[in-house]
Order: structure tokens, then sequence, then C-alpha cells
């Protein structure tokens, strides 16, 4: 009797509550578990393109069903607050989304061309968006971490899909490694936090901590432990040694998924923890995610001048992008926020545009990620010559393109916050990122003796299509997505 | 939609010429390039000359969050630069062989460049100015790689490029702060001209961010290390355009918004006084640099540099004769130099060097091309009667206003120009015929090709009335508040 007292019921309607703020989640978790039944049942030789479909489909609903709560639900606390629909996790469920229909499209005729296992991909690929998902809805330091691991492991084993490539081993070993000790780095962060303030729970952690003093070692210990954890996942500098070795030892789908979906995650995770759990230091953070945005952005365009692999120097261009990002993570508020969620979202285009040209290249023997390995891409396919020129023009932030714009929002919001010094650092450094973006497309648009043609299967050209189409377009009418981004940013910009 | 049509239209002509068959494309473009021109002419027409502020204004919102506008006008300043890029922009279709490789691709280029330009001098919303600002550079940079001469043209567009976007992205930062310290959350142009930073420390660093920005694309003189490369390596019909209004586009830059827009960058210094100085080093050093070369494209390149100067020179006189005098030259030059640079193309064509040292006594030889030839170089050296005498005249009336010494070295300027341009076509045309036998001498079709150029030179130069006239009221109204 006592028990039920204090035990609070748990009613079906409440359940059913529940399980509508995350049922982007709960949908693609549904199938995914189908996807997984239809992979023992099909026969083998239909299977991978039945999984495929399984997949597309699961990754449409999920998107659809994100849609439909951003346009008419009301999001709010879920599972006594573990979890939330607000508009926030729901902006970042329908990025997540499209990004697997765009990976599903491209990894199809990739992976039959290299004579890989299907069906297992698409299972692992809809593990990591759920992963990711979960990051974006979590409001408790709990679901941090199960969403972190959930889309971790997923990408550990996906990392070393190539079986017989040493370099995919080697890179799914380094990941492994790298990346659990990133993930001890966040727990012990957490448990810190959670020792100060008791809770686990994002908003009460807030409460909380505005009670203690912020000198409290505990708290600022937990900070940084935490910063460094999350600095690996976005792979800043000093915290980015793994990023280029995976991303080379991947197999390319994967790490045109990588780039940007763990980055986007990595990003929510930061907001949701630091912007909506800690805005009491904001001061502290702040100082250490800016060291840790400039060292990116210095390290990662430096570092890409040099590099003569394709996945190697978009790699570095990503330690950098992340360096941009960061600026507007810092600034913080309404204005600084919109500016990350925009500029994530277009760089699921151009970035996910940039690799997935690259996944054309790969032969049945590998990956044919060199530079000169683009040359006479412009005779061979000129559609991909033209949109590969958009996609390098917008990561190096030309007008009219998306990359332009979003470097504008985020560097408006620094200056305005005072971070002038950063944005200077940033503007500087784009410069010398220019340099190595257009070195890609000297060979893309060089007339040379071999032209023999690169087909395309339907799916990918379609995806790399609306990927160079929306790289423009969003930029040249970036409204009706900034102010998505700004409803995004809504429930962590008090 | 009067002003949208004049670069859009080129813009979208680049897009469908660039996919059609090579044979119609210079036609194709020639079309596209005169109907802009005939817009813009119609706007000159209707242009009212007594209204202060701009004139066929296009304004709607475009990025609200922001307050950034799609906001379009042209007053007595750029109109001028509006009508210069559209006329040479049919110079440059018309000049463009048939016989070219891709030669649609050629001209989609050309025209997505002349686009970009017209949306330069358009644009009076800052954010919009900066798309243009950095658009253009993607058309130049490719026409620079795919079509440049000489030995390493990719070398040369990387170095065009990555020195103008050094300055350029730090112009960002400038935007962006005008935006935030002004503490009127506006890109408008107009309206950032009446309310400057207040503190002396931050319009200071904004200025000196534009101006870098600015003095790379004009070029000024410790910045324009990339102009020879660039300019050897363009090819002539790129040039006509390139050499012609891009290098405006800094000037007009400074004009519009250097400054209106920052009228007392005092730190340490009064920094008002060091662009003026660098533009009378200009002057000099781009005519030392002239006198001492052989190559006759270099040549024209440096006196380019030396030119640009004096415009430079005229706009920091802070007063209304320099700065009128000023748009002037912005026009002059831009009708000069493709001049200039067309002739030398076509005698590099008719006798195979470039270099003045290899030719002699050419002028019996090719008599109209000497003839056409000497009215050009006397327009570029500053002969009276001629187009850039009053403007070169008036730059420097306008520093002797505000200080007699930059008047004083920017004349030693006008007295270096005849020695490299008179050395050159002395060298070249006078004298016992040596060197290389000229294979004729130039078609009908060149010659009409520059008779506009030529005409507007003697117009100019006899009754500049009616420009000035117009930009009076402007550089009055519009630049002093």
């Amino acid at each position: 009797m006592m028990l039920a007292a204090t035990i609070p019921t748990y009613t079906w309607s409440q359940a059913l509550a529940d399980l509508g703020q995350i049922s982007p989640i709960a949908t693609l978790t549904g199938f995914m578990l189908f996807a997984i039944v239809t992979d023992l049942v099909i026969p083998i030789k239909r299977r991978s393109g039945v999984v495929a479909m399984v997949a597309v489909v699961g990754l449409s609903y999920s998107l659809g069903t994100a849609v439909y709560r951003w346009l008419y639900a009301q999001g709010g606390p879920a599972y006594s607050g573990m979890a939330t629909g607000d508009s926030f996790a729901l902006f970042f469920d329908i990025l997540f989304a499209g990004l697997g229909i765009l990976t599903v499209a491209i990894s199809h005729s990739y992976l039959q061309k290299r004579g890989m296992r299907e069906g297992e991909f698409h299972i692992l690929m809809l593990a990591a968006v759920i992963g990711m998902m979960v990051l974006a809805s979590a409001t408790s330091l709990v679901t941090v971490f199960l969403g972190l691991e959930l889309l971790s492991i997923a990408l550990y084993v996906a990392s070393g899909f190539a079986r017989d490539d040493s370099r995919s081993q080697e890179a799914a070993a380094k990941y492994l490694l790298v990346g659990g000790f990133a993930s001890a780095f966040v727990l012990y962060g957490m448990a810190l936090i959670y020792g100060a303030s008791g809770t686990t729970l994002l908003p009460d952690i807030a409460k909380q901590v505005s009670t203690l003093s912020p000198t409290n070692p505990l708290l600022i210990l937990g900070v940084v432990l935490m910063g460094v954890g999350f600095a690996f996942k976005v792979s800043a500098a000093p915290f980015h040694m793994w990023t280029p070795d995976v991303y080379q030892g991947a197999p390319i789908p994967v790490t045109a998924f990588m780039s940007v979906g763990t980055k986007a995650a990595a990003f929510a995770m930061i907001v949701r923890v630091f912007a909506g759990g800690l805005p009491h230091l904001a001061p502290e953070w702040q100082a250490l995610l800016a060291f840790v945005a400039a060292t990116s952005m210095i390290v990662g365009n430096l570092t890409a001048i040099t590099q003569s692999s394709l996945k190697r120097l978009l790699a570095y261009s990503g330690i950098a992008q992340a360096g941009y990002v960061l600026i507007g993570v810092i600034a913080g508020g309404k204005a600084g926020l919109a500016a990350v969620l925009y500029y994530l979202f277009v760089y699921m285009f151009m970035n996910f545009g940039a690799f997935a040209v690259v996944t054309l290249l790969a032969g049945p023997d590998g990956d044919r990620d060199r530079i000169s390995d683009l040359s006479g891409l412009y005779k061979r396919n000129w559609p991909m010559a033209v949109l590969m020129t958009v996609f390098m023009l917008s990561l190096a932030g030309f007008p009219p393109t998306v990359g332009f714009f979003g470097k504008l929002f985020l560097f408006t919001a620094g200056v305005s916050a005072g971070y002038t010094w950063l944005v200077v650092v940033a503007v500087l450094m784009s410069v010398v990122s220019v340099y190595y973006y257009v070195r890609v497309l000297i060979p893309v648009w060089s007339t040379t003796t071999r032209a023999e043609p690169l087909r395309a299967s339907i799916s990918s050209t379609s995806a790399i299509a609306l990927s160079g189409v929306l790289s423009v377009v969003l930029g040249l009418y970036p409204t009706s997505l900034l102010i998505a981004a700004q409803l995004g940013a809504g429930p962590l910009s008090p | 939609m009067t002003l949208t049509s004049i670069w859009l239209l080129p813009l979208i002509g680049a897009v469908l010429i660039a996919f059609m068959p090579p044979r119609f494309a210079k036609w194709m473009g020639v079309l596209v390039a005169l109907v802009s021109l005939g817009i813009a002419a119609g706007v000159a027409l209707a242009f009212a000359p007594g209204f202060h502020g701009y004139q066929f204004t296009e304004q709607v919102p475009w990025i609200p969050q922001l307050h950034v506008f799609y906001h379009l006008g042209v007053d007595g300043i750029s109109i001028w630069l509006v009508l210069l890029n559209a006329l040479l922009t049919v110079i440059a279709v018309l000049a463009t062989p048939v016989t070219m490789k891709n030669v649609n691709r050629f001209i989609g280029l050309l025209l997505a460049m002349s686009a970009g330009m017209a949306g330069v001098f358009l644009a009076v919303d800052l954010v919009l100015f900066y798309v243009f600002w950095e658009a253009m550079l993607i058309p130049a940079y490719f026409l620079l790689w795919l079509f440049g001469e000489g030995e390493r043209p990719a070398r040369a567009a990387i170095k065009f490029v990555l020195y103008t976007l050094a300055g350029s992205l730090l112009m960002l930062v400038g935007v962006i702060g005008e935006y935030v310290f002004t503490g009127q959350q506006t890109f408008d142009l107009a309206k950032l001209a009446t309310i400057p930073v207040s503190s002396a420390s931050i319009q200071f660093g904004l200025f000196f961010v534009f101006a870098i920005a600015f003095a790379i694309k004009v070029p000024l003189f410790p910045f324009h290390a990339w102009l020879p490369d660039a300019y050897m390596a363009a090819p002539t019909p790129m040039l006509v355009i390139f050499a012609g209004v891009m290098g405006k586009t800094g000037a007009y830059g400074m004009l519009r918004i250097l400054v209106p827009l920052f009228p007392n960058p005092v730190l340490w210094w009064d920094w008002r006084w060091v662009i003026p100085a660098l533009a009378v080093a200009a002057i000099i050093w781009g005519a030392l640099m002239a006198i001492a070369q052989r190559d006759m494209k270099l040549l024209v390149a440096y006196s380019s540099v030396s030119h640009m100067g004096f415009i430079v020179l005229g706009i920091f006189a802070y007063n209304v004769q320099g700065q009128q005098g000023a748009i002037l030259q912005m026009v002059n030059h831009g009708i000069i130099i493709p001049a200039l640079f067309l002739f030398v193309a076509w005698i590099a064509d008719r006798t195979g060097t470039r270099d003045r040292s290899a030719l002699a006594g050419l002028a019996p030889r090719m008599p109209v091309l000497a003839g056409v030839f000497t009215i050009v170089v006397l327009a570029a050296l500053g002969l009276p009667g001629l187009n850039s005498f009053v403007g070169e005249f008036m730059t420097l009336l306008g520093a002797w206003e505000r200080a007699p010494v930059l008047a004083v070295i920017g004349a030693v300027g006008l007295v270096l120009a005849p020695v490299y341009m008179l050395r050159m076509f002395q060298g070249a045309m006078h004298g016992e015929p040596a060197g290389p036998r000229p294979s004729g001498d130039i078609y009908a079709g060149q010659l009409a090709l520059v008779s506009p150029l030529i005409i507007l030179m003697f117009a100019i130069g006899l009754y500049p009335y009616v420009l000035t006239q117009l930009m009076t009221s402007v550089a009055q109204v519009g630049l002093y508040r």
C-alpha cells in the first residue's frame, strides 16, 4: 500500500502521449526490426534491394512523422523528463531522416559494385540514425549517453564494413578505441555533474547549478571533461586525430554519413547539455569551446592544404567546419543557435554531396579517392562536374550558395555576441580554405585524354542532384529554413 | 524589374548560351548584351538628374530575420558604371573569335561576370553588394583558368582569387560589423551613411577591413601583385571587361562605402591620409613599372595601375571636384584601357610579337591601325581635347585643394605617362621598318568594334559637361549629407 502511494501510476494515455513525443524514433525502430526480419526471411538474391526499400520507407515514414508533428503537434517532455519531442528534436529528426535517405540512395549501387552484404549495411545505418535521433531528443544525461553509444557502436561496425580491406579494419579499430575513450570522458564528466547537482535531468541540473557557486570544482571538472568528449565527437581540434584515418579507411558512404550525421548529432548534444543544462556555467564552457573552435579552424584548414586524398581533405575540411559551427554555439541565444541549426542542415547537402560524387568513382577493388582520380570528370559525366563545383564553392563559402549564407548567419551571431576575434580568425582561415577547395576543381575541369564515361545509378544521381539544387536554392531563399531553424532553436534559447 | 533585368538577363543568357551549340553562341551573346545595353540606356535616358538619392529602386525583403533586402537603385555615380559595363560587355562578346574552342562556355562566363559586376553597381544593400562582389569572382576565376594564356593560367587565376578573397572575406566582417556596431540593425547603404559608428576605434577597424578589400581590387600600390599575372593570363575579350570594369568595382566601393560610411576613421593618426598617399605611390610606381616593360600587354597593365591611382586620389580628396573627377575618370579609364588592350592584341596577332623593342615602322604597313591607335594613345596620356584630360585635371584639382603636395607628386605621373606611352607607340609604329612583317592591317569589323570607344573619347573630351552635371548633385548631396 505504501508503494502504491509513492510510485506514480503510469496510465495508458500517458504511455501513448510519451510514445507520441518520440514517434519519429519509435517508427524508425519498428522499421529497423522489420528490416532485420526481412533480411533473415527473404531469399538471398532479392534480399538487398528489399532491405534497401524497407530502409527508405522507414526513413520516409519517420521523416513524415516528424514533419507532421512539427506542423500540428505540441512538443513536450516525455518519460518523466528523460526525453522530449520539442521542435529542437524534431528539427534534427528531419535532418537525420533526410540524411539516412540520401545515404541509402548512394550506397545501393556502391555496395553492389564492391560486392558487400547490403542488408546489414542498411540496418546499421538505421541504427545509427536512431541513435542520432535519441541524442537530439535527450533531456537527461542518461538518455544522452544512450543515444551516443547507440550511434557510435553502429558506426564502429559500419567503418569496418569492408571486411577484406585492411584499411577499413584499421579505421574501425581506431574509431572504436578513440570513440570509447571519448565516451569515457563524457561519462566521467556526467558523473561529476550528477555528483554536484544530484540529478540527471537537464532542466533540473540547470535549476540546481544556479544555486551552486560556479567555482565548484566538481562542476568545472565536469564541464571540461564533457567538453573534451564532445570535441572528440564533433572532430574538433585538438581532439581530431582520429578523423582523417577513420574517414579514409571507412567505405565512402559511411564516411559521407558520418561526416554530416555524427557532427550534427554531436552538436545537438553539445547544445542540449551546455546551453540547455548548464546555462549558468556559460563563461566556462564558452571559453573552452572558443579555444577549441579557433584551434579547429586553424589546424583543419592548414592541414587540408597538403592532402592528396579527397577523403582526408574533406575530413580536415570537416574539422575546420566544426570550428565555424562552434562560433554559433558560443554566441548562443536565438540568433546563434538558429545559425547553428541552419548551417548543420545545409552542411548535410554540400558535404554529403561532395562525398557522394567521390562514391561514384569507386571501383570493385576499392575506393578511388585521390584528387587526381577526379581528372576529366567534366568529360566523363558533366552534370557531376557541375554539381561537384557547386559543392566545393559552397564549402568554400561563395555566394550565392548555402555555404555563404550559413557563414553569414554564424558570423553575424558571433560578432553580435562580442566574439569578433573568433570571426576574424574564421574569415582568415576561410581564405586558406578556398585554396584547397578550388584545387579539387582543377582536375574536375581539366581536359585530359582519359574520358571513359562515368555511369551513375538513378538513385545516386537524384540524391546528388537534389543536394546540389538545395545547396543553391536554400541560399537564394534562406528565409523558410531560417524560420524553421529559429523555431528549432526556440526551446533552448530563453 | 527594370534594374533586375540589367543583371538577370545576362545571367540567364549566360546559362543558356553555355549549353548551346558553339556556332550560335556569339550572336546570341551579342543579342543578350545588346538588349541589356538597351535597358541600361533606357534607364539612363529616363534618369532624373536633379533628384537626390536612388532612382528606379526595387526593394523586396530577402532575409527578414537579418533585415536584408533585395534592394537595387541607381544614382549619378552608378548609372555611368552600369552603362559602361553594358557597353563593354557588347564589345567583349563581339571581340570573341568564333573559332575559339568552347566559345559557348567562354561567352557564357563573360556574360555571367558582367552580370555580377552590374549587380555590384546596382546593389543598395550591403549584403547584396557583397553577394555580387564575390559571385563575380567565380566566372572570372574560370575564365582566367580555363581560357587563360601564358604558361600557367591556373596559377594566375588562383593568385587572383586568393588575393581578392583575402580582402573581401575581411570585408564580410566589416559588413557584419556595420550591422552590429551602428546599433541600427540595417544593411541599407543609404541609411548607414546617415549613422556612422560612434566609436572612433571601431570606425577605424571597419574602415580598415573595407579599405583593404577595395585596395586589393583597384589595385592600390602595395596590393597590386596579382594584377600583372592576371592581366597577362587573361584573354583579350575578357580583358575588355576585366580591366575595363572590374577594377572600377573597387573604386566604386571606396566612393560608395568608405567615404560616406566612415567619415572619421581616426585611431593613432588620421587614416584618411594613408589611402591618398598610397594612391600617389601607385601613380608613380605603376608609371615606372610601365616604363620598364618591353611586353606591351604588361606595359598597358602597369599603366592601368598608374591610372587607377588618379581615381583613388580623386575619391580621397574629400571634395566635389576630386570625386567628380574620379567618377569621370572611372568611365574614361574604362573606355581607354579596353581599346589599348585590343590594339596590343591586334598588333600581336598581325606580327606575332608583343615585344615593343622587336617592332618598328609598322605605321606605313598598317596605316589604319596606326591612325586609330594614335588617338587611343593620346587619350591615354591625357591630351587636352580627349576624355582623360578632364578627369585627371579634376582629380588633381581636388587633390590640390586637400593638400598641394599630393597633387604635385601625382602630376609627376602625368609627366611619366607620355614617356611609356609614346615610347611604345613611336618605337613600334615609326622609324625604319624592322622586325616581323605584319600580315595586314586591321579589318573593318575590328575598326567598327573600337569606333564607339573612339567616339566616346572625343565626346567626353570635348563636352564633359553632360556627365559632370549629373554627378555634381550626387557628389554634393549623396556623399556629404
